[in-house]
């Protein structure tokens, strides 16, 4: 049996495959869950040509779901072959889609494939759906995007800041039309000032290249500078973003604020601005602050003066009367008192001192005294003894004397002559 | 050559701010103080004496 049309379930399946029939065809082991089988797939189609791409076809087979989510199809029919991918497009999306989609339109879609596991499909998830000639514009204003931005048109660092209270204001739009009419509403409003209209056609053929001109034309002439349009078809916008207005735009030395078609349009043109406003209206009071506003912020002003100028004169008379305080005729007679009081603390310091010192040496001296005193040879005399001299020598012994003899002896007090009447010379005292 | 409102309360901020230094002399306090009046009565009569003037740049 050919071993090709051989079941895979019959016996072998399972035996060890032979060695010399490895073929790339040749059937793994190892059984895959449903949901591993899924989850390869889904890898498989993590593929950067399949994520957020553009796609053109025509719509088959277009039904609205009761959620609001839609399901049709992309099909291309070319040389009698035939392609088609299932296409979902979410209730979010389907809402902000500009035309509604039906079958027969040739669209330009952007998107993503991926796999809906549960479905057991894969589907192109629409995000954006334009009519193929409206498509591609919009891939052109992609393209322009990203050049613009690779040459730093959008880059917030160089934006400048609007002047706070502009005297002169330019305006970018048409001469007819609301536009202008709105601007100078609010302005009037506001803060009237010099208006500067710079007109161009701001729709049709050739209309960037008048707008960038007139963007041109007004710059260096006014404070800041209003580039507007008002609400359109992304067609109608069209000018806005291209390249020459954008460059304009990023070339410009006035501030610019741009406000293009509804809030909802975002073109080139206020990316590349400034300052981005939602309306003309919008631009006109981002760019005249209000004149009520100033004006109460101005009498604020008055009162704040006006306060300063009194805090400052309460100031000034504080100090005044403190220097008068400090000058008052009994602060300095109480200084005098006080010096005094000093002076005369100080002499009886001295005083004191000097009484001490003298006390001191005085019973030093008596003490000197009573030393010398009892160190005198007289001292015993006081005590009842007497000294005895014969012609002014001190008789020290009975035996040098006679009878007969006149001697003086000296006592405590006073001294007398004597005369010897015996002598006695063996005894001692 | 008349300010602009941008000059004059540019410079009325300034007064303010000497105003509020606490080391300026009384003498200049009320000369800043007159000034500052001034300015702030040549503002409001910007504001409400404004009116809007509107033209047009020819085209090339």
């Amino acid at each position: 049996m050919d071993r090709a049309q051989r079941s895979l379930f019959s016996e072998e399946w399972g035996s060890d495959p032979e060695p010399d029939e490895p073929g790339p065809a040749a059937p793994r082991r190892h059984v895959l869950e449903v949901g591993e089988l899924a989850a390869i797939i889904d890898d498989l189609l993590l593929d950067e040509r399949l994520i957020e791409c553009f796609v053109r076809g025509e719509v088959t087979n277009f039904r609205r779901h009761a959620s609001g989510h839609c399901y049709f199809s992309l099909s291309e029919e070319r040389d009698g072959e035939n392609a088609v991918i299932p296409c979902v497009i979410w209730r979010r999306d389907a809402q902000r889609l500009r035309h509604g989609l039906e079958d027969g339109q040739t669209v330009i879609a952007f998107g993503s494939v991926a796999h809906y596991a549960a479905g057991g499909r894969y589907q192109f998830y629409v995000r954006e759906a334009e009519q193929a000639g409206i498509g591609e514009k919009f891939i052109q204003v992609e393209r322009w995007r990203c050049d613009l931005g690779a040459e730093g048109c959008f880059q917030e660092f160089r934006k400048k800041d609007l002047p706070r209270y502009p005297a002169r204001i330019g305006v970018v739009t048409s001469p007819t039309g609301a536009v202008l009419h709105d601007i100078v509403n609010v302005l009037t409003r506001r803060f009237p000032v010099e208006l500067v209209l710079s007109p161009t056609a701001v729709q049709g053929d050739g209309a960037e290249l008048e707008i960038a001109a007139a963007i041109r034309r007004i710059d260096g002439r006014v404070d800041v500078i209003i580039v507007a349009r008002g609400g359109g078809a992304f067609e109608d916008l069209y000018a806005f973003n291209h390249p020459e207005v954008v460059r304009a735009v990023v070339a410009c030395t006035t501030p610019i604020v741009s406000a293009v078609g509804h809030e909802v349009d975002v073109t080139l043109c206020d990316l590349a601005a400034d300052l981005r406003a939602p309306t003309p209206s919008a631009a006109a009071e981002l760019v005249a602050p209000d004149r009520a506003v100033l004006l109460e912020e101005l009498r604020q002003a008055r009162r704040h003066l006006a306060d300063l100028l009194h805090d400052r004169w309460e100031r000034a008379d504080d100090e005044v009367r403190e220097l008068r305080d400090r000058l008052r005729p009994g602060r300095l007679a109480f200084r005098i008192d006080r010096r005094r009081e000093e002076l005369a603390e100080l002499d009886g310091r001295l005083a004191r001192g000097r009484d001490r010192a003298l006390e001191r040496r005085r019973s030093e001296l008596s003490g000197l005294a009573a030393v010398v005193r009892a160190r005198s040879p007289f001292a015993p005399l006081a005590r009842g003894y007497a000294l005895v001299e014969r012609n002014g020598s001190l008789v020290r012994a009975a035996g040098v004397l006679e009878q007969g003899a006149l001697v003086t002896a000296r006592f405590g007090r006073g001294r007398a002559r004597l005369r010897v009447e015996e002598v006695c010379d063996d005894e001692d005292v | 050559m008349t300010k602009t409102y941008e000059e004059l309360v540019t410079e009325l901020r300034d007064v303010v701010r000497q105003l509020e230094d606490d080391r300026t002399g009384l003498d200049e306090c009320i000369q800043l103080y007159e000034r500052g009046a001034i300015l702030v009565r040549l503002c409001e009569e910007l504001l409400t004496t404004a009116e809007m003037k509107i033209c047009e740049l020819g085209r090339d």
